[in-house]
């Protein structure tokens, strides 16, 4: 899942890279979302009394109650979203998806255990990691946000991949996903807890690749490498070597082949036939549709259709679904607020130079920046 | 070392009253020149542009260029402490985390010191092209102010439209919608209620009503307003603070949608 440990390493090492803000200081943004991860998280998240919700027949539903609602909200303030749905995996994540199967046993049979015992504790938490994103959420998701007039783009390998691509050629302004992966893809500006419940009151991270790049003084491909030896889905990493030791590594030696040539490879056993250099491709130049050509088109919701999609078999309120589709349609009359940023030009950051300070005693052998504008720094 | 001195305190209280409930925080920038502040609203929506030059202060001495950034709140909560007629002087070292207000009454017999911890804050700031206005209009100051809160009533946002005729602004919600129309004034008698209205093209333009009514707490510091509009740019909306500077508030237009 994502990039082990780089969200801490990067709010350890480069604090200046993550902002916190209120969603709704992204109106007027469009913004692509990872489906399969915001299904995901729909899917844990939306329940009733700790089951999930489902239809007359048994079949879940949480993922649309999740997508329709949260996405309204999303619009409601002023932000369009984009989903983004996953293609084949890629080859490389065979061995990552096989692992995950392996702990979905194991929870399975916890979960059988539990059952036994009558713990009602653990059988809720394994019962939540069984939750898998299937084919048949995915094509309902997809048809629910057809009727809500949202667009959808089909990624074909990773969606992440496919997001930092829109972003990357400026078709949207950001990534919304809980994975760091997108910044490894190289999209510039990622937000995570985008699609959370308004209930728990959790601000939207904003992490910009440029401020981690410069925090960490790294290059993408230096940066890339980081990720991978951080742990990503695609190859093994080095046994022994955590967060601090892989920055450190990477910042003297510069990439992954001069960090091997230089670490006692005993001590370190790097994994057998590691595919490193696979995995350096796949973040480079992974398999996605070109950004240009890629159309993404709002248009009205379809009232009826969602009434008849969502209401009747999967039990959901009428007069909620219809009162979602006027907000929905209120959202498109209205005029959105334009942004002055859109209008003047950021000339420069003053620096903090406090902050920075900290982060120089933290790395004594980092050299010194831009000095700090005015006061020096305590 | 800095140092300025404000005969009055009443200007800089009614300045923090025009910009705190836009800004929680801001750098005040000091050289030679005075004192600058320039600051988005959290939502990237305006911008306040505050210069108070320094010929306009009792006494001004700024040795070297320093950047303050304060928690206005607190800024604000201090200048509360101060009486009108109150002299006020805003003191820092060079390399200081604080700064120092200090109140000293007319007659000199109570003198009261505040100090307030600095903020490093990181701000960006923003360079504003030199533009050419289509439209402005100078009008009272409270007349606008009263103008907002009127039609804020009817909607979220206000269509501000500027023809030969005058100026138009309006509003339509839930209730109905409401218009109020000015007019050049013909004569003027006096300046500070007279309406004047330079126009190249008309130019209509709508906004959120919500800002315009944070933009017009600086009332009290200007007997007259001037709004300049021009297509597709942001509206500008000035109060001029008599002998020492002015605060300008850039608003960004609502607009309509496309789905490109």
């Amino acid at each position: 899942m994502g990039i082990l440990g780089l969200s801490k390493l990067i709010a350890d090492i480069a604090p200046m890279a993550v902002k916190e803000t209120e969603i709704k200081n992204y109106f007027g943004r469009k913004v692509a979302i990872d489906a399969s991860m915001s299904l995901y998280q729909f899917l844990i998240a939306v329940r009733s009394q700790g089951a999930q919700l489902t239809s007359v027949d048994g079949e879940t539903t949480s993922h649309l109650m999740g997508t329709f609602y949260r996405t309204i909200r999303l619009i409601e303030d002023g932000i369009k979203p984009v989903y983004v749905f996953d293609g084949k995996p890629p080859d490389m994540k065979s061995h990552q998806l096989n692992k995950r199967a392996e702990r979905r046993e194991e929870a399975e049979k916890e979960l059988q255990k539990a059952t036994e015992a009558g713990d009602t504790a653990s059988m809720d938490k394994f019962n939540r990691r069984l939750v898998k994103v299937t084919q048949q959420h995915g094509s309902e998701a997809r048809q629910l946000l057809k009727l809500m007039g949202i667009p959808v783009v089909e990624a074909p390998c990773e969606a992440e991949a496919q997001c930092a691509e829109l972003v990357k050629g400026g078709k949207v302004y950001a990534v919304a996903t809980e994975d760091m992966d997108a910044l490894t893809f190289g999209a510039n500006v990622l937000l995570r807890h985008l699609t959370f419940s308004e209930a728990r009151k959790m601000p939207v991270q904003e992490f910009h690749l440029d401020q981690v790049l410069r925090g960490l003084e790294l290059e993408q491909t230096e940066f890339i490498d980081l990720c991978i030896l951080l742990g990503c889905d695609y190859c093994g990493s080095i046994k022994g070597i955590g967060p601090k030791r892989a920055i450190e590594l990477i910042k003297q030696h510069r990439s992954i082949e001069q960090v091997l040539h230089n670490i006692d490879t005993k001590k370190y056993t790097p994994p057998e036939n590691w595919e490193y250099e696979n995995a350096r491709r796949l973040f480079q130049q992974p398999e996605v549709t070109e950004a240009k050509d890629v159309e993404l088109k709002w248009s009205d919701p379809d009232e009826e259709g969602l009434v008849k999609f969502l209401c009747g078999d999967k039990q959901f309120n009428e007069e909620r679904v219809r009162n979602g589709a006027k907000k929905l349609m209120k959202a498109r009359t209205g005029t959105t607020q334009g942004r002055l940023d859109g209008f003047f030009k950021v000339l420069s950051t003053t620096p903090n130079p406090k902050r920075k300070a900290e982060e120089d005693k933290k790395s004594a052998n980092k050299k010194a920046k831009t000095p700090g504008r005015g006061r020096k720094p305590k | 070392m800095f140092e300025a001195r404000l005969l009055r305190s009443s200007i800089l209280k009614k300045v923090l009253e025009a910009i705190k409930d836009l800004l929680t925080q801001a750098t005040f920038d000091c050289d030679d020149n005075g004192i600058q502040l320039q600051a988005m609203d959290n939502s990237h929506v305006s911008l306040v542009s505050l210069t108070l030059r320094a010929d306009g202060f009792d006494k001004y001495r700024c040795d070297r260029n320093i950047s303050m950034g304060m928690n206005l709140g607190s800024m604000s909560k201090i200048l509360k402490c101060a009486g009108d007629k109150d002299t006020v002087t805003m003191k820092a070292q060079d390399n200081a985390d604080t700064v120092t207000f200090v109140f000293e009454s007319p007659n000199q017999e109570k003198v009261s010191d505040y100090e307030m911890k600095l903020m490093n804050l990181d701000l960006e700031h923003l360079g504003i092209p030199e533009t050419e206005y289509s439209c402005t209009i100078r009008m009272p100051s409270g007349e606008f102010a009263r103008i907002c809160r009127d039609l804020s009533q009817f909607g979220e946002s206000m269509v501000i439209s500027c023809t030969k005729e005058g100026v138009k602004f309006s509003a339509s919600g839930d209730i109905g919608s409401a218009n109020i129309k000015l007019a050049q004034t013909a004569s003027i008698d006096k300046e500070e209620e007279a309406v004047v209205i330079e126009m190249d093209e008309p130019v209509t333009l709508t906004f959120a009503c919500q800002y315009l009514n944070y933009f017009t707490k600086a009332t009290s510091l200007s007997p007259q307003v001037q709004l300049s509009m021009s297509a597709d740019v942001p509206l500008v909306v000035e109060y001029r603070i008599p002998d020492i500077g002015h605060i300008r508030y850039y608003l960004a237009p609502k607009i309509e949608e496309d789905d490109s």
